[in-house]
Parts: C-alpha cells; structure tokens; sequence
C-alpha cells in the first residue's frame, strides 16, 4: 500500500512540474528534446552550425514567450518530424510510446501462463515405498547423534 | 494445447523470422536509395528524381519535373548554416547572369530555418528561386549530406553531372545550354 501512496503522491507533484515546463521552457531542457537536423544527436550534444543556429531560433521564441508545444510545433513544420527527438504524444507517434509497453504486458502474460501451466502439470514427487521399522529406528538414531 | 495447435504457432514463429531476414536481405541488396551523387560517381546519368516544394519567398511552389523537356537545370542545395554555400551561390547567381534566359537556376535551402534562409539571401543578394526543403527529404535522394551540392541536369532531365571543381561550373553549363 506504502508504494502506491508513493507513486500517488509523485504523479500529483509532476504535474504542476510539467505545466510549468509546457509554459516557460528552457533552452536546456528543450536542447534535450530537439535533434540538430545534420549530426544526428541532440542539440545539446552539438555545436554545429545547424545546431547553433537552432538553438538561437529556440532561444528567441522562449524570449518572445512561446509554450514548449509552440515552439516544437514550429520546429515540425520547418524540419518535419524527425527534429524531435521522442515522438509526439499524439496520433501515430503513440504507438511508438505504447507499443514496447503492450510488448512487455503481453511477454509478462505469456512467461505468466507458461509457468503456471507448467506448474499444474508437473509429475508429483514418486513416493517411495515405506521403511523398514528398524531401519527407520537407526535412521532416527543416527540423525539424533548428529544433532548432538 | 494441442500438438498440432503447436507446431502451427511455432511454424509461424519461424516463417516471421524467415520473412524478416529475407526482407532485411533484400532491402540490403536492393538500396535503390543510393543517391544522384553515387549514379554519378558509378558512371550513370540518372533521371533527376522529382520534387515539388514550397518556395522560399511564398510565390507558390516549384515541381521540378514540369521542367522536364523545357529547360536544363542547375540545382543548388544550399543551407544559411553553411559557409561555403555562400562563394557557391554568388558564382551561380554571376552565372545566371550570362545563362538565365537558357537554364533554369533553382535553389534548395535544405535542412534549414526557412526565415533565417531568406535573410541569407537578401544578404548575399542571391536572387535565383530557391524551394524550402527542411527535413532533408530530397537532399537524400540527391546525395545527402555535405553541402553545398550542385547538380546539372540537361533538358531531358538526365543528370549530367555534380561539381566537384570549380571548372566544372562553366563546363557543365555550356553542355546543359546546348541540350
């Protein structure tokens, strides 16, 4: 119950966290979610002039005070899609963000089944035939003289 | 599950590997995405492949292939982050000068910030038509990454060649005039 009263309270705190990003971003974190368009990094791994020159666009429209949607928006529409390093939460970029997730649910369940499946249907343990009384006796003795 | 049941889930199983590989086999063998660039270094003349983009100063678009037959072209691909674009683009706008009523000089501003590309022409006084291409896509297909690259394209719309010394620039322009 502790864990989830944990998570709870995180995903509470993350989203004023996440407004505040949407409507005042950083040049920082947005040099984390853009691709310079000819090294293939992020913007914050380059210093290329493709990536400066990007990074003065970015900085200009956050002093103008576009959100972080405007911004990304209108990187798209100048360099397509491909400017932005993780998919858009939004139609056919979704299933790139669901698909590894559907993926490992449906893993989880099959390993699940498996092993359940395999469980029910093991041979029981053979159950031997019964000991001799006195073999049982010295069996118990020795055993007791071991302990001691 | 049923043996039967089994053998016909691990057959697919196996069939989608199978498929898989033959497809990343072939995609291999078969990468028609090579580039005019690379034709041309293989010795072919390629047909130019086509695009129709948006022109950088907002006058409607340009389709390269509605050239085809018309007029030779020179393309440009060009960026305002790139330095050495600039001594490029000024020797074809001088060369336009000369050749403009015979070829037709379009530009492509490629992987670029379309504003920041329109200053840089205004700067550098480039006044040929140029098309925004931003995500790249066409440069690919021409060769990619570095630029500048400049193309030569006859009127019949084969390929004729890319400068890669600067006297292939009046070289190339005489023979694509003359197509």
């Amino acid at each position: 119950m502790r864990p989830l009263i944990f998570l709870l309270v995180a995903a509470l705190l993350a989203v004023p966290v996440a407004r505040a990003s949407e409507r005042h971003p950083t040049l920082n974190e947005l040099e984390g979610e853009v691709m310079c368009p000819v090294c293939g990094t992020t913007l914050d791994q380059s210093s290329s002039p493709a990536a400066q020159q990007i990074k003065r666009v970015i900085a200009s429209r956050i002093a103008a005070g576009d959100t972080k949607s405007q911004i990304k928006n209108q990187l798209v529409a100048e360099y397509g899609d491909a400017i932005l390093a993780a998919p858009e939460h939004k139609g056919f970029g979704l299933l790139a963000w669901w698909l590894p997730i559907a993926g490992i649910i449906a893993a989880a369940v099959i390993v699940g089944a498996g092993a359940w499946r395999w469980s029910r249907h093991r041979e029981p343990l053979l159950a031997g035939p019964p000991l001799d009384p006195a073999l049982e006796a010295r069996l118990n003795d020795e055993l007791r003289r071991f302990d001691d | 599950m049923t043996r039967s049941a089994r053998l016909a889930a691990q057959g697919l199983a196996v069939a989608l590997v199978v498929g898989l590989l033959a497809l990343l086999i072939w995609r291999v063998a078969n990468d028609s995405n090579k580039g005019v660039s690379q034709a041309l270094r293989d010795g072919q003349h390629p047909t130019a492949p086509a695009f129709d983009l948006s022109r950088l100063d907002g006058r409607g678009r340009i389709d390269l292939a509605s050239l085809r037959g018309k007029k030779p072209i020179v393309l440009d691909f060009w960026a305002s982050w790139c330095v050495p674009c600039i001594h490029e683009s000024k020797r074809l706008e001088a060369a336009r000068k000369q050749y403009g009523n015979r070829v037709a000089f379009i530009g492509v501003d490629t992987k670029d910030f379309s504003g920041d590309a329109r200053s840089w022409q205004r700067k550098h006084g480039i006044t040929y038509p140029s098309v925004h291409d931003g995500s790249g896509g066409v440069l690919t297909k021409w060769g990619g990454l570095p630029i500048p690259r400049i193309f030569f394209v006859a009127r019949s719309g084969k390929v004729v060649g890319e400068l890669v010394v600067e006297e292939d620039l009046p070289r190339y322009l005489r023979q694509i005039a003359a197509s």
